[in-house]
């Protein structure tokens, strides 16, 4: 019953949370200098054209006004229409979506599996040469720039030895009858193989160096001392006593690098012209294409909000210390 | 204390009577708008030059870097804000008639409202332009242009600066190099190219990239540059701009002005539109019906001269309303041919709705182009496949577009084979052609683009509404400056609004007669009696400074 109360009072404060995502994003792209009109600026672009375009965008309308039909789209799952694209942002979104989600978890899975790892065994051989050689070069990883580390992923794997495809989702010219038909291709995952691996190699500094830290925390509390004593093997000791301790603030910290990867995604999707939601974003920005950018940073912070949700219940789950009440 | 003040005053009586009374007021510190230099280089550097010559003028300048989208909005819609502003215009093959240009950009009727931001007005040109518009007769026609590109250099109403090279690359062992055809004006990258383009092996497939997304496949809307690569493929016209800017029959078997205003066109027999049915003149009518018809905003401009379409058999006659010459190269040569089965019941649906056609994505387009449309992997890749069945088939199986927003990775993918034609290059020419002499796979051609970049003066604010004052303003730089600095020679020097690129077109004399250096600008600015007081210039006889600088 507890349970159901603190799930119930978290729903609120998600709902909350949501409208004044769903108000600041709605005034935040109006109020940035621009103009949707700007990209249709041409020789020929005559007052009617301009005149019929704000209508039809719903711009000529007083902004309390638009602010309320907005709101009203979107109880009903309406995102609107692209001034851009001219087509409704739900189904472009609904295209990227999953190209970025599966660069996002396949890298991060991938970053927190190694970075969980070898923290862990890092911690366990503190002081000694692989340490030591190994926690600079973990900075250095985490000090590069992503945008960098792509291009020189690129120039190694695909330009000089040709190893691996340079840049969408598949061969040119290949047609697939569906997302699952493309997922699950060779040529897929052939595609996925840079982009994700830059992601990863960028992200695994966390977590390694999270979980190290931790481990070393873990390892001087008494019940480490005392499993120790008991006679227990290094290994039972390392993974059932302190790793699962230490391993708490690492489940929470994916939780947030996913929304963090998701708006950080943008270098990488540009550098291997991966059609992801991060460079449309970026473009709708630019082209002040208010519900495409509305839409897809909903989307983004949909997906941060669902993440810390799960976090926080995990965490419940995981550590039984922690109570929502 | 008092004595101080006493000498102060005196220093302000001396100082008064010194002045001569004729000195007008010190010109305030004017702006000129820029793209910032992340994105735009060229015109960066471009302004910064140029502000530097205007600051050895006596003026005190302020380049303001701010992004298209920011500055798009204040030249367009604050008419009276701006003082002077980058600005550029890109080659299209309709703009291969030079009536675009001349008339919206500096005509009195768009200068509220339309391209003539600047606000420039002058009746004699206003007249001139109009001429030129109505006179059929080619050799007469000319003069008129040659007359208002001569009056534009007199009136410097733009600082024309250059006019850039258009730099694209392709990989020679897959395309036969002499197949590829360069269109002058636009570069390699264009429609003859992709129809004539012959494999010089075993790869029949031409890819090629591109930066920018796909917006739409549409023939009723005109969404983007890059689409248009699409739709001039997908979809015919009665007349194509031919690979020396000047209007060809396409889709057309002939065209032939009958009179000023009546132009005769007999359509090629035996067309077929992608799924199967035949093309007829009826679907010609239709589809430039469409065009005015309110659907399609971005295509009326281009079809509202047009009185009636009448169909006899194979003739098509076009009935216009006033006589304008450019009607075959901006409306025949414009408006893509529909199919009016698969059309019609889309319009009328359409009608009764807010949304205009613009918003209407076919799920497969249909055309009777050269190229039949396949598929398109949003924000990816768009493929389409060769029409064997067309009159002017071409030589390549399938032409795929590939989306690269990273100008490095597409030179990598160049190198690499991922795609066999560079389509768009935003990265420093150089770089392609020392990447090209170091591969010798690839071969790099560069163009005179028809397109120019120039600065324009905000003619409703003074000084710029003196002429005087924008001729001293462009004459105070050296165009080969700009060329080499900002360009890295990569344009030609400009003083007209028609590039040397459209030779018929192009008054070569406005452009050799036009001197400059900081001695002709001085010059310049005295005989109209702007004066220079302790390096500040001022106004000419007793006018006063009515903006306060921002």
């Amino acid at each position: 019953m507890k349970n159901f109360k603190a799930v119930g009072s978290r729903l609120l404060q998600l709902a909350l949370v949501l409208w004044a995502v769903v108000t600041i994003l709605f005034l935040m792209f109006r109020l940035m200098p621009g103009n949707p009109m700007a990209a249709y600026i041409d020789p020929t672009f005559t007052l009617e054209q301009q005149q019929q375009l704000m209508a039809q965008f719903g711009l000529d309308k007083p902004l309390w006004h638009q602010y309320l039909i907005y709101l009203g789209n979107l109880l009903q799952g309406e995102l609107g229409q692209s001034f851009r694209y001219r087509e409704p942002v739900g189904q472009r979104i609904w295209i990227l979506l999953p190209n970025t989600l599966i660069l996002t978890f396949s890298s991060l899975i991938v970053a927190y599996v190694f970075g969980i790892l070898a923290g862990a065994y890092l911690a366990w051989r503190r002081g000694s040469w692989v340490e030591q050689a190994a926690i600079p070069l973990v900075l250095t990883t985490r000090a590069m720039p992503e945008f960098w580390l792509g291009m020189v992923m690129l120039a190694i794997f695909s330009f000089s030895l040709g190893w691996l495809p340079a840049g969408g989702t598949r061969a040119p010219g290949n047609e697939y009858s569906g997302f699952l038909d493309l997922y699950t291709s060779r040529d897929f995952l052939a595609h996925l193989a840079l982009p994700a691996a830059t992601l990863a190699i960028y992200s695994q500094g966390l977590p390694l160096l999270l979980m190290r830290s931790n481990m070393l925390d873990v390892m001087k509390e008494d019940f480490v001392t005392m499993a120790r004593i008991k006679g227990l093997s290094t290994w039972t000791v390392m993974v059932r006593h302190a790793a699962r301790n230490a391993l708490l603030p690492v489940m929470t910290s994916f939780a947030i690098a996913v929304g963090y990867q998701l708006q950080g995604n943008v270098v990488v999707e540009s550098v291997f012209s991966w059609p992801g939601l991060g460079r449309e974003l970026v473009n709708a920005v630019a082209a002040s294409d208010y519900p495409l950018a509305q839409g897809a940073f909903l989307m983004i912070a949909l997906v941060v909000i669902f993440m810390n949700l799960l976090a926080d219940l995990l965490y419940a789950f995981l550590d039984p210390r922690i109570s929502h009440a | 204390m008092k004595s101080l003040l006493r000498i102060a005053f005196a220093a302000f009586v001396v100082t008064a009577i010194a002045l001569p009374a004729w000195a007008g007021d010190p010109i305030r510190k004017i702006t000129v708008l820029s793209r910032p230099q992340a994105g735009q280089q060229a015109e960066f550097q471009s302004v910064q030059l140029i502000a530097q010559e205007w600051r050895k003028l006596g003026l005190d300048v302020e380049v303001r870097a701010i992004p298209w989208e920011q500055m798009s909005d204040e030249v367009w819609y604050k008419r009276d804000q701006w003082d002077s502003t980058a600005w550029q215009m890109v080659g299209r093959p309709e703009r291969s008639d030079p009536d675009e240009l001349i008339f919206n950009l500096f005509h009195s009727s768009t200068a509220k409202d339309g391209y003539n931001f600047a606000g420039y007005l002058n009746k004699d040109y206003d007249a001139t332009a109009e001429a030129q518009r109505g006179e059929i007769d080619p050799a007469k026609r000319k003069a008129l242009v040659f007359k208002a590109q001569e009056i534009l250099s007199k009136d410097q109403p733009y600082m024309m600066l250059v006019h850039p090279k258009s730099t694209f690359a392709f990989d020679k062992t897959v395309w036969k190099p002499e197949s590829v055809v360069n269109q002058s004006g636009i570069g390699i990258r264009n429609t003859w190219t992709f129809l004539g383009v012959e494999p010089a092996g075993a790869k029949k497939d031409l890819i090629i990239n591109s930066s920018d997304n796909i917006k739409a496949i549409n023939p009723l809307y005109i969404s983007g540059s890059v689409d248009s690569w699409i739709t001039e493929l997908v979809w015919d016209r009665l007349l194509r701009v031919g690979p020396d800017g000047l209007p060809k029959a396409w889709a057309a078997e002939s065209f032939t002005w009958k009179d000023g205003t009546t132009v005769d066109v007999k359509l090629k027999s035996g067309m077929k539109w992608h799924d199967g049915k035949p093309v007829t003149p009826d679907d010609v009518k239709f589809s430039f019906e469409a065009a005015v018809g309110g659907e399609a905003p971005m295509y009326k401009p281009f079809a509202t001269n047009i009185d009636s379409i009448t169909t006899n058999g194979d003739a098509i006659t076009f009935k216009l309303k006033k006589p304008a010459a450019s009607f075959v190269t901006s409306s025949l040569a414009k408006v893509n041919l529909i199919p009016k089965h698969i059309w019609e019941p889309i319009l009328k649906d359409l009608a009764a709705k807010p949304e205009t056609a613009e918003s209407y994505q076919e799920q497969m387009p249909i055309g009777s182009g050269p190229f039949k449309f396949t598929s398109w992997a949003k924000n990816e890749s768009v493929t389409l496949a060769a029409n064997k069945d067309h009159f002017a088939a071409p030589k390549v199986d399938r032409w795929i577009l590939r989306i690269v927003p990273n100008a490095e990775a597409a030179l990598g993918m160049l190198r690499s084979g991922e795609i066999n034609f560079m389509g768009e290059f935003t990265g420093d020419p150089q770089v392609l052609i020392d990447a090209a002499k170091k591969d010798g796979d690839l071969e790099v051609v560069s163009t005179v683009d028809m397109g120019f970049r120039y600065i324009a003066f905000n003619e409703r604010r003074a000084p710029f509404n003196d002429p005087a004052f924008r001729r001293a303003l462009s004459e105070a730089v050296d165009r080969q400056l700009i060329v080499k600095a900002a360009y890295k020679s990569f344009a030609v020097g400009s003083n007209s609004i028609v590039s040397p690129a459209l030779e018929f077109w192009h008054d070569k004399s406005v452009v050799d007669s036009f001197k400059t250096g900081q001695a002709v600008a001085a010059k310049t600015l005295k005989d109209a009696g702007y004066t220079l007081e302790g390096g500040k210039l001022r106004y000419p006889g007793d006018t006063k400074e009515t903006i306060a600088a921002k």
